[in-house]
């Protein structure tokens, strides 16, 4: 009666972190619960189906799930609940999907019924061919992954035998002269390798551009990288040529200006999304050779044509990146149907305390709008009070004594409005990054930015992604695309790559008091108050007095 | 003939023969004979003693027990049935189905009808009427063709011929080697009618083994194109059997799983706590105005879906909590003008209760309860649908069903959960159910059986399945003896020997419950109790709170505070704490802890409630171990900050003017007391009364107010008709009925004439004449042969004959058919065929010959 667990009613796991049996309880959790929130005292976990058949293909069987729970707990598990537990597990592996010698990819099943229900399903019977026998019908190669998918969804997810090909051999080795892969990052190598495929999600900046090299150095085959954009791609070309045996002429980029295809091609989401005439021109990339790895950066923006292309993909060892993988359109059991499942998750406070990440000091600022854009706010459109509210004066000037108090440090402003950014960039005197500013120049800035010759930049929401601001210690974001949680993520992302000097990063959102802006920024910061980023919320006044 | 205490113990088993009470023993030999009264006794029996009156159906009247046992055991015998048997007998005779000495056993005349084969209703024993009913339509000539088909000497007539062909089939060996003569396909035949339905199609030309098996009798014709396979020939094929399976002993209740006996009682304890939090919070919802009784009783399905939705559970679980609390006087209908639903007075004192006691009153409730949960969400016979709280769930079986079941894992050892089928399997063994539905489970018990399964594991009076300490406690067991207990428990897990069935205190009276309506079984196994009497309930009360206490969890005072605007308790709180936490912050998950958030949303709702924000920090401080996350202390301040900023009231007038002495001189004027004016505004006061009150108060006082619209301008007024929305003129309301037509007439005339018959028949009574309006009274016995005697004649007779509602009448009557207690007669009176059960018939006279 004094586990560290408490077993919720809804199928939550409540972890009692200062407990002394709490680290062993993570342990034994971890494989079939998944870690929702991580605030200071207790941690929540959900045990969800798709979690326990993730358990289920990674060798967990459902007396080891029941036994932890029951063992951990500290009140009685309800037996329902337990009941509940066995019987979601039980639906996995009735089917499975295998190679046959004669017919191809087959789905048999080990209790015939089930295998009449999912055939009845309208979804199921465009997806397979013929019945070879009565446990046993072939499916058309291609739709392994739509297969997949539609059979999770009906509540039968399919054990996938068929394996994996190997691809066209390729040699890539990590060249750790002077660095190693962290421990985490090994792990995350280590289960993505034994998983096949699935999904990694690690904080920003905990280098997970090193896993997607780790991992390409275990296939040592040729590798599709697949990322948001183009200054991200130059990024991955960049450290993967820094940190493996690749050289500069193996590595292809195929973006909207070049299309290179080598052993090791970087591809952007945008090209490949690219529709003319009712057609994706670019996807014959995918079979423009034998992949051995495709690797998914950023895997929570993932277009939704891409999931398709996916689909057909099945065969071929797939890795996911992410440091958060909430997605707004809920799309997330996608991205495990057809990428796979997270294979390894470490909360960010966890990195945090390994030293791999930057502690940061995150605050809200709450400005008041005057009393004329009170009245403006009140009688403005739905669609346009989040703009009225989130770029007014009050902001600029509070922006203005955040960027006086840290002057001297690397400061990155944010924010989605290109006028509330070009009067920002007029006043702090200081360069703006916007959409149309060209790669070549957006390049230039962040060198020098990097170098120290700029000491403050203003960018838009094109810089959200992937560029990498090593000495950035303060970000003050004055707007975001609404209630975007993983927005918000990604940005404090910017100022978590340890200082050398061992600084505290510091994360400021600046905020409209009694306005949508507040509600959105509440949705925004819930991802990382989950994850136990607690923040501060101070009144613009108390600003303004300091600066 | 039967002594009082077996008379009592008839009364006892079959309670609808005390309802009214018989007059006399003829009276109520009549009543048990009668239809309804017998089927209800069969449906009491086990499935054994109902084969053995099967088996007394199909056997010659009267048999003997060497008969019925050679039915029920087959040629070969059969050590259990053997043993079960006497028993069996002694069930039916207790229940008067069954009546004479061993030598002579009769089944009474009604249950002979109805458990006995007929076309119309095969009888469960699969048998086939006997070769003299078969042969009953059968020309002499085609009978005697088959005897000397069979190989016997032709007879002088009919009925000698058919009782040397029963003899022969009757005879096993002489049968035997009939048979052996039979082509092969005539065996294939015969197997597939042996066990019924006897019955089979033949064509006109029938092939050549049907022809062998024609004409030797061995299958005889019934209809064109049917055949049946006479009930000798069946069951020389099954070598005596009446039955294919005879079931003597009861089957066992399987343990499904067995677990730790502390893990039953743990898991138990913790849902006995949910229970109780549940039972909390659906009534707490309904505080403040509980969801509307719909006119037909009961809760509306919206109002049951918000409750599920409110309590995260299925709406079945719902309906169960709110009936429990229903059940246990926690709730009621308010029986204002627009009823709703809400906590009763004994709610609050029941809050009061330490928790094991409070549990106990739920457990204790449900147990007793006639109303069943399950049932909602259903239809009833007029398919209205059954709604939660409203009318027609009461099952009168429900308290006995589910102290039944209760008992039978009681009986299993400690720890070890059941096989529901297995229970459901004995339960049915113990009350089958005639007819059709036999083998499935959809019928009432069984489902009421399923139902208690799972409420038991909802209140926590099992915990995994398993019959947890209290729950045993509750029933009024002592507690199991640790391993031993599976033999202790009559109701054991393995067949027990048949003699220990045979209760010992057969006769001796059973405390019978409320309503009478609990079946009291002939083989009373000590566990087998009808629920407790009340003094005894208390004690099991008292026994079962008290192994209960201990597992309850120790409710907490401090919760866990995040900065993600979350509160935990990881525990169950103490109640002051859970309800000032339950305004301040939002559940957002249920179970072992309570996971709170606090939204701007639930801080107003503490503000409103009257909290001030130094409050809420003290609280939060005083309550939480860790220091008050920043955030949350900012959440407090800025909802705070912005509480109260704007206000709002009522008035129902104001009165405005730009001069603000002017309203000076108004407020300050004694006789304006009376409006009640406030100054809302240097320019504005409102007041209480409407705009037509104040108008007139102001000029009383000498002013000149105008009246203004809701636009600010001027009202002008002017007089203006009233008219109400577009009527109809009335419809003329005639003084009388319309005149009556020709059929009508016809009709009423014909009445009367049947009432004067009835009056004023002279009658052939026994001498003394009646006086007018007396009703004729004779004893039952002379009334029914009364009857008997003018069916055959065809005469009319007058009775006296009080109806449902005790009210008396005298009638005319021509009586067609008495059976099963009723007389199917042509009224005079009211010119039609009607059927009187006898026993409201007074008496009977014969009409004067005139």
């Amino acid at each position: 009666m004094n586990g560290p667990l408490i077993v919720q009613s809804d199928k939550t796991l409540l972890l009692e972190v200062d407990h002394e049996r709490a680290d062993e309880c993570r342990r034994a959790i971890a494989p079939f619960a998944e870690l929702e929130r991580a605030p200071e005292h207790i941690h929540t976990y959900r045990v969800t189906p798709l979690g326990l058949w993730n358990a289920r293909a990674a060798g967990h069987d459902a007396e080891q799930v029941v036994d932890a729970l029951v063992q951990y707990s500290r009140y009685p598990v309800p037996h329902a609940l337990l009941v509940d537990i066995a019987e979601t597990m039980d639906r996995y592996g009735r089917l499975t999907l295998s190679k046959h010698p004669a017919h191809g990819l087959v789905l048999t099943t080990t209790d015939r019924p089930v295998l009449e229900e999912v055939l009845k399903s309208r979804r199921i019977t465009p997806l397979v061919g013929n019945r070879i026998d009565p446990d046993t019908v072939a499916v058309h190669p291609s739709e392994r992954g739509q297969i997949k998918q539609m059979l999770l969804k009906l509540g039968w997810p399919a054990e996938d035998l068929a394996g994996y090909v190997d691809g066209e051999a390729h040699p890539i080795e990590l060249l750790e002269d002077g660095w190693n892969l962290r421990p985490y990052q090994k792990q995350a190598v280590e289960n993505f390798w034994h998983g096949g495929s699935g999904v990694v999600v690690l904080p920003c900046g905990a280098g997970k551009t090193l896993v997607g090299a780790g991992s390409m150095a275990q296939a040592k085959s040729t590798t599709l990288i697949l990322v948001t954009n183009t200054v991200s791609a130059r990024q991955w070309k960049h450290e993967l040529v820094k940190r493996t045996s690749l050289t500069e002429d193996e590595i292809g980029e195929y973006s909207g200006t070049k299309k290179e295809i080598r052993p090791v091609t970087i591809a952007t989401y945008q090209v490949l999304t690219t529709k003319r005439k009712g057609v994706y021109p670019h996807l014959e990339l995918f079979d423009s050779r034998d992949w051995g790895l495709i690797v998914y950066d950023e895997v929570h923006l993932l277009p939704a044509p891409v999931f398709k292309f996916t689909a057909d993909l099945q065969a071929r060892r797939r890795l996911g990146l992410t440091a958060t993988l909430v997605r707004e359109d809920g799309r997330e059991s996608d991205v495990f149907s057809l990428i796979g499942p997270k294979r390894f998750d470490a909360p960010w406070k966890e990195i945090e305390a390994q030293g791999y990440i930057a502690p940061a000091d995150c605050v809200e600022v709450r400005v008041n709008l005057t009393d004329s854009e009170r009245l403006a706010y009140a009688t403005a459109e739905t669609e346009e009070k989040y703009r009225f509210c989130a770029t007014t004066a009050t902001k600029r000037k509070v922006t203005e004594a955040i960027v006086r108090r840290f002057a001297g440090q690397q400061i990155l402003v944010i924010g989605q409005y290109i006028d509330q950014l070009d009067e920002l960039g007029e006043h702090l005197n200081a360069p703006v990054i916007k959409g149309e500013t060209s790669n070549a120049q957006r390049e230039k800035l962040f060198d020098a930015f990097r170098e120290g010759e700029i000491s403050v930049l203003v960018v838009s929401k094109v810089a959200n992604f992937s560029i990498d601001l090593p000495e950035a210690t303060v970000a003050i974001q004055v707007s975001g695309t609404f209630g975007s949680r993983q927005e918000e993520a990604q940005r404090l992302g910017r100022v978590l790559r340890p200082k050398a000097d061992g600084h505290q990063a510091h994360f400021y959102s600046v905020v409209a008091r009694d306005t949508i802006d507040q509600d959105f920024a509440a949705h925004r910061q819930r991802f990382l108050a989950e994850q136990g980023y607690a923040y501060r919320i101070v009144d613009a006044d108390e600003i303004l007095a300091e600066g | 003939m039967r002594d009082d205490a077996s008379l009592a113990a008839l009364l006892r088993s079959r309670p609808d023969l005390v309802t009214p009470v018989p007059t006399d023993l003829t009276q109520l030999a009549t009543r048990a004979g009668t239809r309804a009264s017998v089927l209800r006794a069969l449906e009491r029996l086990d499935r054994f003693a109902l084969q053995a009156a099967e088996a007394l159906a199909v056997a010659p009247d009267p048999a003997s027990y060497g008969t019925l046992l050679g039915l029920m055991a087959g040629d070969a015998g059969d050590e259990a049935v053997a043993g079960a048997l006497p028993r069996a007998v002694a069930a039916l005779r207790e229940q008067a189905l069954v009546w004479g000495e061993d030598d002579r056993l009769r089944l009474v005349r009604t249950a002979r009808e109805l458990l006995a084969p007929s076309p119309q209703h095969p009888s469960p024993t699969g048998l086939g009427p006997t070769v003299q009913e078969a042969t009953s339509g059968m020309s002499p000539g085609r009978i005697q063709e088959i005897v000397a088909a069979a190989g016997l000497p032709s007879t002088h007539d009919s009925v000698s011929a058919v009782t040397a062909l029963t003899t022969l089939f009757t005879h096993r060996k002489k049968m035997a080697k009939l048979l052996a003569g039979a082509p092969e396909a005539a065996h294939e035949v015969l197997s597939r009618l042996v066990w019924g339905p006897p019955y089979g199609q033949v064509t006109a030309e029938p092939a050549a083994h049907l022809r062998w098996l024609l004409d030797r009798g061995l299958l005889l014709p019934t209809a064109p194109g049917t055949v049946v396979l006479p009930r000798e020939v069946a069951l020389h094929l099954r070598e005596g059997r009446a039955h294919r399976a005879p079931e003597p002993v009861p089957p066992a209740v399987a343990p499904a799983a067995a677990h730790g006996p502390q893990v039953v009682d743990a898991t138990a304890a913790g849902q006995a706590y949910t229970a109780l939090a549940t039972v909390e919070e659906l009534l707490k919802d309904w505080d403040e105005g509980g969801p509307a009784v719909l006119r037909a009783g009961g809760l509306s399905v919206r109002d049951l879906k918000r409750t599920a939705v409110a309590l995260d559970v299925s709406e079945p679980v719902a309906a169960f909590w709110a009936e429990l609390a229903y059940a246990a006087g926690l709730v009621a209908s308010d029986g204002e003008a627009d009823e709703r639903y809400a906590a009763t007075p004994a709610y609050d004192e029941w809050l009061e209760q330490p928790p094991a006691e409070r549990w106990v009153r739920l457990a204790q409730a449900w147990l007793t309860a006639t109303r069943t949960a399950g049932l909602v969400g259903g239809r009833d016979a007029k398919d209205r649908a059954l709604s939660a709280l409203g009318a027609g769930l009461d099952r009168s079986a429900a308290p006995e069903v589910r102290h039944r079941v209760l008992s039978l894992l009681a009986g299993l050892p400690q720890g070890a959960a059941p096989d529901a089928g297995s229970v459901l399997a004995r339960l049915r063994w113990e009350r089958p159910l005639r007819g059709a539905q036999r083998d499935g489970d959809d019928d009432l018990r069984s489902r009421l059986a399923r139902w208690t399964l799972s409420e038991a594991e909802l209140l926590g009076v099992t915990g995994r399945g398993a019959l947890a300490a209290h729950g045993r406690a509750l029933l009024g067991l002592p507690p199991a003896a640790g391993a031993g207990s599976s033999k202790a428990g009559p109701a054991g897990t393995g067949a027990p020997a048949p003699g220990s069935l045979a209760a010992p205190d057969a006769g001796s009276p059973v405390p019978s419950g409320p309503g009478d309506k609990l079946p009291v079984h002939h083989h009373r196994a000590p566990d087998r109790l009808a629920p407790l009497s009340a003094a005894d309930q208390a004690v099991a009360a008292a026994a079962a709170a008290r192994l209960l206490a201990p597992l309850l969890p120790e409710p907490l005072d401090h919760v866990l505070l995040q900065a993600d605007l979350t509160a935990v308790a990881p525990g169950p709180l103490r109640r002051p704490l859970a309800d000032m936490l339950g305004v301040l912050a939002d559940v957002e998950s249920k179970g072992g802890a309570t996971v709170y958030r606090f939204t701007p949303a639930s801080v107003r709702r503490a503000l409103d409630a009257g909290r001030a924000a130094a409050d809420l920090h003290a609280f939060l401080t005083e309550h939480s171990r860790t220091p008050v996350p920043q955030p949350l202390a900012y959440l407090i301040d800025d909802v705070a900050r912005r509480h109260g900023h704007l206000r709002v009231g009522a008035a129902s007038a104001y009165v405005r003017c730009d001069d603000d002495a002017l309203l000076n001189e108004i407020l300050a004027d004694k006789r304006a007391a009376a409006l009640r004016l406030r100054r809302l505004a240097p320019t504005v006061l409102a007041a209480p009364a409407d705009p037509a009150t104040l108008l007139e108060g102001l000029r009383a006082m000498g002013y000149a107010p105008a009246a203004e619209s809701a636009e600010g301008d001027v009202l002008i007024t002017r007089a203006h008709a009233h008219r109400t929305p577009p009527r109809t003129a009335p419809e003329p309301v005639p003084d009388g009925p319309p005149p009556p037509d020709a059929t009508l007439l016809a009709a009423a005339i014909r009445a009367i004439r049947a009432g004067d018959l009835a009056a004023t028949a002279p009658r052939k009574s026994a001498g003394e004449p009646l006086a007018g309006g007396e009703l004729p009274r004779t004893s039952s016995a002379e009334t029914l042969a009364t009857m008997q005697a003018a069916v055959l004649t065809g005469d009319a007779v007058w009775i006296g004959y009080v109806n449902a509602e005790g009210a008396a009448s005298q009638r005319v009557i021509a009586p067609i058919r008495v059976e099963g207690g009723f007389v199917t007669a042509y009224d005079h009176t009211a010119d039609e065929v009607r059927t009187y059960p006898l026993h409201r018939i007074t008496g009977v006279a014969e009409l004067a010959d005139d």
